[in-house]
């Protein structure tokens, strides 16, 4: 990542703080209620860590959960993909979006989410890499963008509550099955390939603070 | 006793072929299995056609997302007789994926015969000009077939800036310092000057260099997915350009101590 968007990231965040711990010192007032509610909304409540999935070896970040029964997330994770034979190690970011539509309650602290599925997109932050071809090519001369993927994903999720009197407080486990774009089409048009060859498998853990 | 062992030997097996399914990134440049092919087989090459008089090859290439067509490819070309080694002409990958390569060379890997493979455009998409030099060897290298000489050259100019030099002319010029090691030779690139990926405002000059060398036979290229001659420079020197893999045809080249004849095998 450069630095300049580094600082630029790291303005944001301490705006955004200071914006907020302002906000925290009104007095009560209805429309200050309504700032509270909607920036209490806007604060992530859970840290996410995911194991490989084609978005990097290990990414890390935040989300937001909504819907009736928060059976929708929208995390925004940012991971890393080794140097291994390349010139560098690369950053990535990935934008992803879950949806459970089913959550059984094992008992009191466990519960279970049959299936969690959705998509994601993602991007290597490295300057050899393009989401749009270079003017330099022919108009559609590749027809693709080597900077950006966009997967799909299924998978499943066990809870555990780990702190009785905070109903809010859990640890999540799960695992996923994804394949992206440009696996999908090699997949479509050949034999030669398996399901094996272009799914990818993924572990991860979601802890939620409160 | 028994079924703990049961159990174990499943939870294995399970976390052995969960291995497979590990990826870290299309692009991540991670190589499980055999690397630096072309230096390997060039050897091969080398030992097996030495004191032959008569050579016979294979030329194919762009063989991309056709993963299917180049089975069947090696298959036809296990059941030839006599021909002694394969060029692979460019665009092995499709969108310069790691795993792409991986694929292409374990199918490649299947010919009785030894192959060598150049780079093309495709093939440097993202960082796959990473996974090429690691998995084939340098993107400019040359080898001896009998008395021939094969220049296998980087052309995909379009590529890189000028920091890059494609093509290479200290490469072409290096490469004609040892004359005493054949008589004769094949100049070899994926794409063909005049095409869109050439460095054109250097064509005529590479043209020139290249026929600097001993007996130049004729040059072979691939990129256009489709079969070629062509009298580039109006010289009667011939390019020969190879179909794509999708065409289900190659080309087989021999070259006899009187001349080279080719004929086209479709499959």
């Amino acid at each position: 990542m450069k630095w300049s968007t580094f600082k630029r990231i790291l303005l944001c965040l301490l705006l955004l703080s200071v914006t907020y711990s302002l906000v925290a010192k009104e007095t009560y007032s209805p429309g200050v209620e309504k700032y509270h509610t909607l920036w209490n909304k806007l604060i992530p409540r859970y840290g996410k860590i995911q194991y490989a999935g084609s978005m990097g070896f290990l990414s890390a970040g935040t989300g937001w959960a909504y819907g009736t029964n928060d059976q929708w997330e929208t995390d925004l994770l940012i991971g890393i993909i080794p140097r291994y034979s390349s010139k560098r190690a690369k950053a990535t970011l990935t934008l992803k979006q879950n949806f459970m539509p089913w959550k059984i309650k094992l008992n009191d602290q466990f519960n279970i989410e049959p299936l969690a599925c959705g998509l994601y997109l993602n991007t290597v932050l490295d300057n050899e890499f393009w989401v749009k071809e270079p003017e330099k090519y022919p108009s559609g001369y590749y027809g693709f963008s080597t900077k950006l993927r966009t997967n799909i994903f299924a998978g499943q999720r066990v809870s555990y509550r780990y702190d009785r009197n905070d109903l809010n407080k859990k640890i999540t486990l799960f695992y996923e099955l994804s394949t992206s774009d440009l696996y999908f089409i090699s997949g479509a048009t050949n034999k030669y390939i398996h399901p094996r060859d272009v799914l990818s498998l993924s572990f991860g853990v979601k802890l939620q603070l409160f | 006793m028994i079924n703990k062992g049961f159990y174990l030997g499943l939870g294995i097996s399970f976390l052995l072929t969960g291995c497979d399914l590990i990826e870290y990134h299309p692009y991540d440049v991670r190589i499980d299995g055999e690397t630096g092919i072309n230096v390997k087989n060039i050897e091969r090459i080398e030992n097996a056609c030495e004191g032959k008089d008569t050579i016979r090859f294979a030329f194919m290439g762009d063989s991309q997302r056709w993963y299917d067509e180049t089975s069947d490819f090696v298959k036809h070309v296990n059941s030839q007789d006599s021909i002694d080694f394969v060029i692979h002409g460019g665009d092995i990958s499709d969108f310069g994926i790691t795993k792409e390569f991986l694929w292409i060379r374990d199918i490649m890997s299947g010919l009785h015969v030894p192959y060598v493979a150049l780079i093309g455009n495709h093939d440097i998409l993202g960082n796959g000009k990473e996974v090429f030099e690691r998995v084939y060897g340098d993107e400019n290298f040359s080898f001896v077939a009998g008395d021939t000489k094969f220049v296998c050259m980087n052309t995909n100019a379009l590529e890189y800036d000028y920091s890059h030099p494609v093509p290479d002319f200290n490469f072409i010029a290096e490469e004609m310092t040892d004359t005493m090691a054949f008589s004769r030779t094949v100049a070899v690139m994926h794409v063909k000057p005049f095409d869109d990926q050439f460095n054109n405002n250097v064509a005529p000059l590479f043209h020139a260099e290249i026929k600097k060398y001993p007996s130049l036979q004729f040059a072979l290229h691939a990129h256009n997915h489709r079969l070629q001659v062509t009298d580039a420079f109006n010289d009667g020197f011939l390019y020969y350009g190879c179909a794509s893999m999708k065409e289900r045809n190659y080309m087989v080249f021999t070259l006899t101590p009187e001349g080279y004849s080719y004929e086209v095998v479709y499959f």
